[in-house]
């Protein structure tokens, strides 16, 4: 406990005057064994140089169960799982043929942007969806993972009224880009 | 030993009795010292070379104590090639409270891994660096927690294991009452599976894992998963994907592939994930 309250500076003191034996010895070049008993004793040096930053403590280990149960199973819920990752994948391959469209064709068409749009809404949901489920976790942190969710939803559902915006009213995304480009 | 040996060795044996004995059993004594004075001081001789070896140490007897870093010297001329030769060393010659697991001390048994010079590897399959200039460093796996000094707990590894029912499952009986029948071609699905000693590594190494142990699986359990996903004589194959279809068991796979380079026994954990996921897709 006593080393958790103690500042860095206190520390690095303490640790700075047991070291100070082992600096002087130049002089003590007489008992050679003593002195590299000391300079042993410097180099077992603190863990932390920094000072301590207690962010997201890790807690305490849980075994759930005996030691001899088997960690428990998840339930089945293929949406989240594998037809989750199967819809990622598509969505993420068909970003490549989408992007390379209006470069092949040498036209804008305002469909094929609106729907290159729309892939790079879903592409980007996901991947942020990805982010909050893994450092949000829902064991340690529920409200904040709902939250997370739903501040993500929100976003999503912004942006995409922004683009649509953009879309009827404005260049669009492609032309915006290719005007970006040559400015 | 003679007795374990077959009839014909055993007679080459007693013709070539005292050649062997003069020359090949003497120098394949192990890589020990008989002198343990001398190997803690540096100034030992002029053509020995000490190396610096930093060892994490934390003991439980003093929690409130902070984990820190031990320098032992040891003289690479007196010691065995590999790392485990060193801590060996170190504890039955300089310090014998360094605790640390080991068992084969030949990469059969995964007990000896630790996390040495920033890479997970098994002690007894690593060679110390020869240059005595650069320190070595030798933690414990990386985001486990400790038991002791290089001692990780590895009981939710071991429960996360269990859980996949790494056995074959049948309800249907061999046709001919004997053994379970492979080919050739279906048993060769099963190299570099097979092979997974469990030692943690690659679960370890993988940054997906240190956020989600409690409930991703990790690198070293999907393989073994995979293992038995890919045996054909295995009749569970359904409930065993159900087992792994949901967000957390197998999807927290983002492919960083640490677990691929981190291998000590040179399998493809990264390899089997990609492929379970392929075989639930579609």
């Amino acid at each position: 406990m006593a080393s958790i309250l103690r500042s860095s500076l206190l520390r690095q003191t303490a640790l700075a005057t047991a070291a100070r034996p082992a600096g002087v010895p130049t002089c003590f070049i007489r008992q050679p064994i003593q002195r590299t008993i000391l300079r042993d004793t410097a180099r077992v040096s603190a863990f932390h140089a920094s000072s301590r930053k207690n962010l997201l403590p890790p807690g305490p280990q849980v075994i759930k169960g005996t030691v001899n149960d088997p960690a428990p199973v998840p339930e089945t819920s293929p949406s989240h799982g594998s037809y989750h990752w199967t819809f990622e994948r598509l969505i993420a391959a068909g970003l490549v043929p989408l992007t390379m469209a209006p470069f092949a064709a040498g036209s804008l068409n305002p469909v094929m942007d609106a729907i290159l749009c729309t892939t790079m809404l879903v592409h980007s949901h996901v991947g942020f969806q990805s982010i909050v489920i893994d450092y949000v976790p829902t064991r340690n942190y529920p409200k904040l993972r709902k939250a997370c969710t739903w501040l993500l939803n929100a976003a999503t559902v912004l942006v995409g009224i922004g683009l649509y915006e953009y879309e009827t009213n404005d260049v669009g995304v492609t032309e915006t880009i290719k005007r970006v480009w040559k400015a | 030993m003679a007795a374990l040996r077959s009839t014909s060795s055993r007679l080459l044996a007693t013709a070539s009795r005292h050649a062997f004995k003069s020359t090949a059993v003497m120098s394949r004594s192990m890589a020990s010292v008989a002198d343990a004075t001398v190997e803690s001081s540096p100034n030992a001789s002029s053509d020995s070379r000490m190396k610096s070896i930093q060892v994490y140490r934390w003991n439980p007897d003093s929690p409130t104590e902070k984990p820190r870093m031990q320098t032992y010297k040891l003289d690479l001329n007196k010691t065995g090639p590999m790392v485990l030769d060193a801590l060996v060393r170190i504890k039955n010659e300089i310090d014998p409270t360094l605790t640390f697991r080991r068992s084969c001390r030949e990469g059969i048994c995964g007990s000896c891994a630790m996390n040495i010079n920033g890479t997970n590897t098994l002690a007894c399959l690593c060679r110390i660096p020869t240059d005595t200039s650069a320190e070595m460093k030798i933690y414990p796996l990386p985001h486990t927690y400790v038991v002791k000094d290089l001692v990780p707990d590895l009981t939710h590894f071991y429960k996360q294991y269990k859980s996949i029912k790494p056995y074959l499952q049948r309800d249907t009986p061999s046709p001919d009452g004997k053994e379970y029948r492979q080919s050739k071609a279906d048993r060769r699905k099963l190299d570099g599976l097979y092979e997974c000693i469990l030692c943690a590594c690659c679960s370890t190494s993988c940054p997906s894992y240190w956020w989600n142990s409690e409930e991703y699986l990790g690198p070293a359990i999907l393989l073994q998963s995979y293992r038995w996903l890919a045996d054909s004589r295995d009749e569970k194959k359904a409930q065993r994907k159900a087992a792994l279809d949901n967000s957390m068991s197998l999807y927290r796979c983002h492919t960083i592939l640490n677990c691929s380079r981190t291998c000590p026994k040179g399998l493809n954990p990264g390899l089997a994930i990609a492929e379970i996921k392929k075989e639930m897709s579609f």
